[in-house]
């Protein structure tokens, strides 16, 4: 059995002359639940079509259980759950009638025992129309539709934008449930890094277009680190040290946030530049991916004035 | 059974317009023939001069201007707005609710997708449209409404401004899939429909008529079959 069930080549979308997506090399192994980050207009929706070839690709391909995007069989797609952005479903139809439209096409994998539970579980009025659903409600229904015919691959964007807390729980609990099923994938998007650090094992990370980041998470919150450097007397001006991403100089002190420095690197350096001491900042998922992705020279919103 | 499944959920969707479509011209339809058939009636008051019925003057008169043919128009009009209202509730709606990914990313082929569409919204049409006219002309035809039932041309006729709706359907539909921005090529569709449309008004010779419907329909599907499967949704 092939371990990589997705996979991407070189992958490249423009819409006119701006790349959306620009030469995304992925592959994600079977059996974990990866979490695609990146800001507003990183290139995620886009990706995802591209990936499950509701999009053509301007170069580059991408293979979705060994089948090319751009060709996927209807014997494919039944092995791949999908929950669009916005949890946009038929909004004249019942849950009900929802429920028997999609089992009709997984005649033989739909799991009618999980989506009732599902159901109970979320509460759900089977008879309620879409439109009248709230879009939590609604994103509850696309999950149990995805989840109901027990896809081997679960690619969801966004699946938790608009919802409350207690809801995204609930939602991430019912991921949580699919990859216990042995071998299940799920790739899901998401603005919220609490909920990727909850519950994922592997991180994509991607800005404008390009990919930034493709490791396990632990990987990922290892790599990123801020040290705050402090000096008796002048900070000094320039610092050379492989894998820096910000500088931030103060009176006194010299911050830093680098990719891939480890205990001895930071003591090195901290050693050739003379700092006094220094301090290994904690950050959690949210805190590391804004400094991995802001740029260089990014300013603050607002710029008091200090009196 | 996912065509099935497809095409009753395509169906139900354009329900709610062939039934107004339907009662809209039946309504109309029964109510003009009444009318006329009041108006021919041997027991009305004909001392203002009308020709009474089963005299040889009104006989000929129902022969080459028959109540119903006057129905025409209405019947065009039906036809030609549930034509655009269908292709644009089946092609432009997914476009503004975005459910194209979810409709799409399922086990079944596109061309079954669209051959699903399409089939329940031509069927939607010939069954509004179409099943009121026949019920017009078979109204028609009983002896007690008119004493000489319509020609079986009116009827024919009848047909082809039915399948003109069919032909704004489809063009309303490729212009619902179309990419381009509005007033470029999006309106191909709809334009090349309207083209068939007229060239077939005009027309008196019925194989011709049928000739140029039957090529502006195979220009629209091939078109459709073809940006169905190649558009990005």
């Amino acid at each position: 059995m092939n371990d990589t069930v997705l996979q991407t080549r070189g992958l490249t979308k423009y819409y006119d002359s701006t790349p959306a997506v620009d030469h995304l090399d992925l592959e994600i192994p079977r059996g974990c639940i990866c979490g695609f980050v990146g800001r507003n207009g990183a290139g995620k929706t886009t990706a995802i079509k591209l990936m499950l070839g509701l999009l053509e690709p301007t170069a580059g391909s991408a293979s979705l259980l060994g089948c090319d995007s751009s060709a996927l069989t209807p014997a494919i797609r039944q092995r791949i759950g999908y929950v669009a952005e916005g949890h946009r479903l038929f909004r004249w139809m019942t849950i009900g009638a929802l429920e028997r439209f999609q089992r009709a096409f997984f005649p033989k994998q739909w799991d009618d025992k999980l989506f009732r539970e599902m159901i109970e579980y979320f509460d759900l009025p089977k008879k309620k129309k879409i439109k009248h659903l709230s879009n939590g409600q609604r994103a509850q229904v696309s999950l149990a539709l995805a989840l109901a015919p027990n896809p081997e691959l679960l690619i969801m964007d966004d699946p938790t934008l608009g919802l409350d807390a207690a809801i995204r729980r609930q939602f991430l609990e019912g991921m949580i449930e699919l990859i216990m099923r042995q071998g299940r994938t799920i790739l899901f998007s998401s603005h919220i890094l609490g909920d990727v650090e909850r519950v994922s094992d592997r991180i994509i990370v991607i800005d404008k277009g390009v990919l930034r980041a493709n490791c396990s998470l632990e990987q990922f919150q290892r790599a990123i680190r801020k040290v705050v450097l402090s000096f008796s007397g002048d900070v000094p001006g320039q610092v050379d040290i492989e894998g820096l991403l910000h500088c931030k100089r103060g009176d006194k002190q010299l911050e830093l946030t680098l990719v891939g420095a480890d205990d001895e690197k930071v003591a090195a350096l901290a050693k050739s530049i003379r700092a006094e001491t220094y301090n290994v900042v904690t950050m959690n998922l949210e805190d590391q991916f804004i400094e991995f992705t802001a740029p260089a020279n990014h300013k603050r919103l607002f710029q008091w004035e200090e009196r | 059974m996912k065509f099935a499944a497809l095409f009753g959920k395509e169906f139900r969707e354009c329900l709610p317009w062939m039934l107004l479509a339907a009662i809209v011209l039946l309504a109309f339809g029964s109510f003009f023939l009444r009318a006329q058939a009041y108006d021919m009636n041997p027991n009305r008051d004909w001392s203002r001069g009308y020709n009474p019925p089963g005299t040889a003057v009104e006989a000929y008169r129902l022969t080459f201007n028959s109540p119903l043919a006057m129905l025409g128009p209405w019947l065009f009009c039906c036809s030609i707005g549930l034509g655009l209202i269908l292709g644009a509730r089946q092609f432009w709606i997914p476009n503004f609710t975005r459910t194209w990914p979810f409709l799409l990313h399922r086990s079944a082929r596109r061309t079954t997708i669209l051959t699903a569409k399409l089939t329940a919204g031509s069927t939607a049409l010939v069954l509004a449209i179409g099943g009121v006219w026949v019920s017009l002309y078979w109204y028609a035809c009983q002896l007690e409404v008119f004493t000489v039932p319509p020609p079986a041309r009116v009827f024919i006729h009848g047909w082809i401004l039915v399948i003109m709706g069919l032909l704004t359907y489809l063009g309303t539909a490729l212009s619902g899939l179309s990419e381009a921005r509005w007033y470029t090529t999006k309106i191909f569709g709809i334009a090349f429909a309207v083209i068939i449309v007229g060239v077939t008004t005009g027309e008196w010779s019925l194989a011709r008529a049928l000739a140029v419907i039957a090529f502006g329909a195979a220009l629209l599907l091939s078109q459709l079959f073809d940006t169905f499967a190649t558009r990005e949704f």
